[in-house]
């Protein structure tokens, strides 16, 4: 028990990469090449740290207001990019990432600056951040079994058969910036309950390769594919803690080697080989059947 | 003041082209974002401020060291982050996720080589003389600046438009398979690309450092971030509208750096971004044919 106790920061670290992977694993498996989950994480733990710092508000209507301004900011930015082609939309919403923290380090007045926000009070614990990854993750593996997880693959594998089939690209685009939005800005607003303070270099870009990283590596079409790649990537560099200091440099290299070697990440890769063995089984049993 | 800050802006903003540029030729041959631009334009920094300080060497030497640090390191990483996915004709996101990791590795790198140190040319390294004209003071090494970038810019559209190489590169941006039937290899024209991009890259570090004499392991990120804003407010691909692009940014954020605030500086940048994107995705000068590159039907 005191062993596990002296991990439990180690898990909720775990469990907020897990929400924030699912934020980029949306808009991924959409074939929606958005970077913009940090951008929305710091949307939505900055709102959650200015209400219930500032005005005194409860956790709960905290985490409700980021959820709902991350859907909207991802809706906004939807117009604009639902309608541009992949390599567009991922340097806008690397922008975007920018803009976040351009806003968070000098609109002093309301975010504290570079310093960030501290003392929020700590209402989320280990228990409260594994409900909500469950939640998430049931509410995406549902959508995912819809027809809105199947025209999101049809629109990821090729666009031209997606709008050949009536599937509408923008709409659906819409629809995972609304999903990544909102998951990201939920995932922000339990963060910031979760650790006393928050700050903008957090959100940057070494949030965003993080995220990144996860989902490339877990697999972007499974729903397991995001929670084995954060699992993966937060326990890592705990046991390569002796070299400290080549942490990103591994994370890059993961990142690298993932989409070279493994360009459907872990989980789609083994599920494939699965699948391909059972079928061969199959078949196998059939020509017996036949033969004898 | 005015003119002064505009005349500021003109200089910050040709080395914007120039870094631009490189970013803007990889993307129309080869259709790959390199988000791992900025750190090769700090790596060749570094080359340029090594040579100066283990050897003493002048000024132009630095520019040169720059852009062949650059340039070999351009075609390491696209031998290590491109080629394997270029095999298996992977999609653009490939390329995108393997350059940025990539990008993570070099800083990283950086990071420990000058130990988060930020590092300074010599004082002597170019020497300050000031010119007075119709009341500006014009420092010569503006004046060298600019005139090293129009000297690459006239030189990289000459080898592009002007030579049997130029042809080549132009004839596999348009489509590899055909030129492949023409018996143009495209690993030679890669390299070539690969190369110029860098070194060109690895200059604007080299002048950036010594103008604002300062070389750290991030000063990448903010020009890769303005490289964006310019290759889509030039429209893709566009070697021209890199340019007026590149000296546009830099006259807006001089402006804004001087009249208002360094932080609104990078709001106002990125805004733009948005604002094209949403009234003319195909920037200022985009063609016909980049409307279909840039939107969907």
């Amino acid at each position: 028990m005191k062993f596990f106790l002296s991990y439990i920061p180690l898990f909720e670290l775990a469990l907020f990469n897990m929400l924030l992977a699912f934020s980029q694993y949306v808009v991924l498996r959409a074939g929606v090449f958005s970077l913009g989950t940090a951008a929305f994480a710091a949307l939505g733990a900055y709102t959650s740290a200015i209400l219930a710092t500032k005005l005194g508000m409860s956790p709960w209507i905290g985490m409700a207001a980021s959820l709902v301004l991350g859907a909207i900011a991802g809706a906004l930015v939807a117009i604009p990019l639902a309608r541009l082609r992949g390599v567009f939309q991922a340097l806008a919403t690397l922008a975007l990432v920018q803009i976040m923290l351009s806003i968070t380090l000098n609109w002093v007045d309301v975010t504290e600056g570079a310093l960030g926000i501290n003392g929020i009070p700590r209402s989320v614990g280990l228990f409260g951040m594994f409900c909500a990854v469950v939640v998430v993750g049931y509410f995406l593996a549902v959508i995912g079994a819809s027809s809105i997880g199947r025209a999101f693959d049809v629109i990821r594998e090729d666009e031209t058969v997606a709008v050949s089939l009536g599937i509408s690209v923008p709409k659906y685009h819409l629809i995972a910036f609304i999903l990544s939005g909102s998951i990201a800005g939920f995932a922000g607003g339990l963060h910031a309950f979760s650790s006393y303070s928050i700050t903008p270099n957090e959100y940057g870009f070494h949030m965003l390769v993080m995220v990144l990283a996860m989902v490339v590596l877990g697999g972007r079409v499974s729903v397991w594919g995001p929670v084995v790649g954060a699992a993966i990537l937060t326990v890592l560099p705990e046991l390569l803690r002796g070299f400290q200091e080549y942490r990103m440099v591994m994370q890059g290299a993961v990142l690298m080697f993932a989409i070279v070697f493994l360009p459907r990440g872990i989980v789609d890769t083994a599920k494939n080989i699965w699948r391909a063995r059972r079928v061969a089984a199959s078949e196998a049993a059939k020509t017996k059947a036949v033969t004898v | 003041m005015l003119m002064q800050q505009l005349l500021n802006g003109i200089v910050v903003g040709s080395v914007y082209g120039v870094f631009a540029l490189g970013f803007t030729l990889i993307f129309g041959v080869n259709h790959i974002m390199n988000m791992a631009h900025g750190t090769i334009f700090m790596w060749g920094a570094f080359a340029g401020l090594f040579v100066v300080l283990t050897f003493d060497a002048p000024f132009l030497a630095a520019v040169l060291a720059g852009a062949i640090g650059g340039g070999l390191l351009a075609v390491v990483l696209d031998f290590f982050a491109f080629r394997p996915l270029r095999k298996r004709n992977a999609p653009e996101f490939s390329s995108i996720v393997s350059s940025i990791g990539a990008s993570f590795i070099l800083l990283s790198l950086a990071q420990q080589v000058t130990a988060t140190r930020v590092l300074r040319f010599p004082f002597e390294t170019f020497p300050v003389v000031i010119l007075n004209f119709m009341g500006l003071r014009i420092q010569l090494l503006q004046l060298v600046i600019v005139g090293i970038v129009v000297v690459m810019v006239f030189g990289l559209l000459f080898y592009l438009y002007r030579t049997s190489y130029g042809r080549q590169i132009r004839s596999v941006a348009f489509s590899e398979s055909t030129s492949k039937l023409l018996g143009i290899n495209p690993m030679a024209v890669n390299f070539q690309v690969f190369f110029i991009s860098g070194a060109l890259a690895g200059i604007a570090g080299v002048l950036i450092g010594i103008v604002f004499n300062s070389v750290h392991f991030m000063m990448g990120e903010p020009l890769l971030l303005r490289a964006f804003v310019v290759i889509i407010l030039g429209g893709l691909g566009s070697i021209p509208g890199a340019l007026i692009a590149g000296l546009l940014i830099g006259i807006v954020q001089t402006l804004s750096v001087a009249y208002l605030s360094a932080g609104m500086a990078d709001a106002i940048v990125f805004s733009l971004l948005f604002l094209v994107l949403l009234f003319r995705p195909t920037g200022l000068l985009g063609g016909a044919t980049s409307v279909a590159r840039v939107t969907r039907s």
